[in-house]
C-alpha cells in the first residue's frame, strides 16, 4: 500500500480511503443490479415459472439468465430519453440521482468486517471510521432522505398518478420511520452507544446474545418497517399498476428509470446490511471469538445477502396491503409495539440487567 | 338461492400475523427448493418456439379447402360459408366448369376464386359448420403470420395447399379436368 501511495503521490491513508469508497460502493451497486436478476429468477422459482433465460451472451451462453442483466442495461442506455413537455426539467433529471445516492450512502458507516492492524496502523473496514460521531444515526437519516428522490420524481413529472404514488410513498415512510427509530433507540440504550462498532461489540459472538434474541419485538418492528422504508411489497405504495398506472416513475424511461429501479435495490441492500448489523451481530462469526478478517467479511456478506433474499422472498409470498391497512399497521401497531419494546428495555436497564 | 359464506375464525396466533406469514414463507420456499431441483423443461412453462403444446382434437386453426383424390376441389361454391361467416371475411366467386351436369354425376359448379381474409377471421368455425359438402375444415395449424397485410389474404390455392405438406400431398396449382363421375345418381 505504501508503494501504491508513493506511486500516486499521496499518503496510504488516502489510498485506503479511496479504495474503500470505490470497492464498497461499487460492490453495493453491482450487488443491487445482480439482485434484480435474483428477484426475477427467484420469483419465477417460487411461482413455478422459469424466469428470464432467453438472453444469451454473444448469442451462445445463457448463464442462467444473467446475461439478461447486460441486455437490459444496454437496452436502457440506448433507449430514447423522453422528458414530458410540462415536467419540471431540472428536477426531473435530478430525481433519479436523489433517489439513488442516498440509498447507497447509507452504507458508508456499516462495518463490513473486523478492523485489523497492519504496521501499527489500524484499518477499519467501513467507509467512515468508527468514532465519527454519526454512527447509526447516519444511515437512518440518509434513508429518510431517500423519500425526496421518490417525491421529487413524482412531483417533477407533472402527472397526477405520479404525484399520488409519491405522496403515498412519503406518507408511508414518515409513519414507519418513527417505528424504526424507536426500535433502534432500544438498541442504542442496551449497547451504550450508537456507533456500529459498539453495537456489534455489545452483541458478542454467541448467537443467543445477538439482539434478535434479546429484543425479538424490536427486530420484528424494525424489519417490518424496513419493508415500508425500502418501498417494497407488501408495502410498495409508491407503485401500483392497478391503481395509479405505474406510480411515481410513470413518466420515466431509459436510464433514468433504471436508476430509479437500481435505487430501490441499493436501498434494499443497505436495509439488509442494517438489519445484519443491528440485530445479527454484523461481522461477528458465530462461536468464533476472534475471527480472521476475511472470515468476518464473509460472515457479514452471508448475513446481508440472506436478508436481501428475505426481502425478495417476502415480496413473492405476501399480497399487498391496502393503504388504510398500511396506515393502521404503522400507527396503531408498529408504533405502540416499538414503544413498548423501548419502555420494556428501559425498565430492564433500570433494574440493573 | 343464497350461498352461506363460512366465516373463518382467526385464532390469536393468526391475528399476530407473524405466524401465518411464516407459514406462507415456508410454502413459497418449498416451491423454490422444489424448482431448484427441477430442470426448466419439466416446469409448467412451455418454452414456445422450442417446445410446443399438444393441440387438442377439435382445435380450430388455419382453414383447409378439402380436395378429392384426383385433386378436384370439394367445394361447390354454394356460398353457405360466406353467409354464415360472422366476420364477413370469406369471398367467393363461382364458375361453371363443365358441360356435364349433376344428373350425369358431375358437380358443375366450383369456386373460381375463394379467399379468406385471415386478418379478419376469428376462427369461429362457423364456415365449417355451415358447409354442406364438408369442403372446408379448420385444422391444427396456428402459426399464421406474415410481414404484410396482403399476404394474409389467402386465396383458393393457398387454402387448398395449407396442409398439403403436413399430409404429404402434392401442392395444387390448377383444377384437374373432370374425368370420372363423382357419384351416380339414380334418376
Ligand atoms: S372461421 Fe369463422 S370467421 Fe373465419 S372464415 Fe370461418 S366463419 Fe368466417
Ligand atoms: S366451402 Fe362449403 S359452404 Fe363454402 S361455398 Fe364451398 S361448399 Fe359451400
Amino acid at each position: 500500500m505504501d508503494k501504491l501511495a508513493s506511486l500516486l503521490h499521496t499518503t496510504p491513508a488516502i489510498v485506503w480511503m479511496v479504495g474503500k469508497v470505490v470497492v464498497v460502493f461499487l460492490s453495493v451497486f453491482l450487488l443491487a443490479s445482480v439482485w434484480t436478476w435474483v428477484e426475477r429468477r427467484g420469483s419465477a422459482m417460487i411461482q413455478d415459472r422459469i424466469g428470464p433465460n432467453r438472453a444469451k451472451l454473444f448469442g451462445r451462453w445463457p448463464i442462467l439468465g444473467l446475461s439478461q442483466l447486460l441486455a437490459d442495461g444496454i437496452k436502457f442506455f440506448f433507449k430514447e430519453d423522453l422528458v414530458p413537455e410540462a415536467a419540471n426539467k431540472g428536477l426531473f433529471w435530478l430525481a433519479p440521482f436523489l433517489a439513488f445516492v442516498p440509498a447507497l450512502m447509507g452504507f458508508a458507516v456499516i462495518p463490513v468486517g473486523k478492523s485489523f492492524v497492519c504496521d501499527g496502523v489500524t484499518y477499519h473496514l467501513s467507509v467512515l471510521d468508527p468514532g465519527n460521531g454519526m454512527g447509526l444515526l447516519y444511515p437512518l437519516a440518509i434513508g429518510g432522505l431517500a423519500v425526496y428522490g421518490v417525491l421529487l420524481a413524482a412531483w417533477s413529472s407533472n402527472n397526477k398518478w405520479s404525484i399520488l404514488g409519491g405522496m403515498r410513498a412519503s406518507a408511508t415512510m414518515v409513519s414507519y420511520e418513527i417505528g424504526i427509530s424507536m426500535a433502534v433507540v432500544a438498541i442504542f440504550m442496551t449497547s451504550g452507544g450508537y456507533d456500529p462498532s459498539e453495537v456489534i461489540k455489545a452483541q458478542g459472538h454467541l448467537p443467543w446474545t445477538w439482539y434478535v434474541v434479546r429484543q425479538p419485538l424490536g427486530f420484528l418492528v424494525f424489519f417490518t418497517c424496513m419493508f415500508a422504508e425500502t418501498n417494497r411489497l407488501p408495502f410498495d405504495f409508491a407503485e401500483g399498476e392497478s391503481e395509479i398506472v405505474a406510480g411515481f416513475n410513470t413518466e420515466y424511461g431509459s436510464m433514468k428509470f433504471s436508476l430509479l429501479a437500481l435505487a430501490e435495490y441499493s436501498h434494499l441492500m443497505t436495509a439488509s446490511a442494517l438489519v445484519a448489523t443491528l440485530y445479527f451481530g454484523g461481522w461477528q462469526v458465530p462461536f468464533v471469538a476472534d475471527p480472521p478478517v476475511l472470515l468476518s467479511v464473509a460472515s457479514f456478506l452471508v448475513k446481508m445477502l440472506f436478508f436481501a433474499w428475505v426481502f425478495v422472498w417476502v415480496r413473492w409470498t405476501l399480497p399487498r396491503f391496502r393503504y388504510d391497512q398500511l396506515m393502521h399497521l404503522g400507527w396503531k401497531i408498529m408504533l405502540p409495539l416499538s414503544m413498548a419494546n423501548l419502555v420494556f428495555h428501559a425498565w430492564r436497564m433500570s433494574q440493573g440487567h | 338461492m343464497g350461498v352461506i359464506v363460512k366465516k373463518v375464525e382467526l385464532t390469536w396466533l393468526d391475528r399476530t400475523y407473524v405466524w401465518p406469514v411464516l407459514q406462507g414463507m415456508s410454502i413459497t420456499f418449498g416451491h423454490f427448493i422444489r424448482n431448484l431441483f427441477t430442470s426448466t423443461a419439466k416446469r409448467y412453462t412451455v418454452q414456445y418456439p422450442d417446445m410446443k403444446r399438444e393441440i387438442p382434437a377439435g382445435y380450430r386453426g388455419l382453414h383447409e379447402l378439402k380436395r378429392f383424390e384426383d385433386g378436384a376441389i370439394k367445394c361447390v361454391a354454394c356460398f353457405m360459408c360466406q353467409e354464415a361467416c360472422p366476420a364477413r371475411c370469406i369471398s367467393i366467386e363461382a364458375e361453371e366448369f363443365s358441360d356435364l351436369n349433376l344428373s350425369q354425376g358431375f358437380q358443375e359448379k366450383r369456386p373460381a376464386k375463394f379467399s379468406i381474409d385471415m386478418l379478419r377471421c376469428i376462427y369461429c368455425g362457423m364456415c365449417e359448420e355451415a358447409c354442406p359438402k364438408d369442403a372446408i375444415w379448420l385444422r391444427k395449424e396456428y402459426e399464421v403470420a406474415a410481414y404484410d397485410r396482403l399476404s394474409m389474404q389467402f386465396g383458393k390455392w393457398n387454402l387448398m395447399n395449407t396442409y398439403a405438406e403436413a399430409d404429404g400431398k402434392e401442392q395444387l396449382t390448377q383444377d384437374p379436368t373432370p374425368s370420372v363421375p363423382r357419384r351416380t345418381i339414380a334418376m
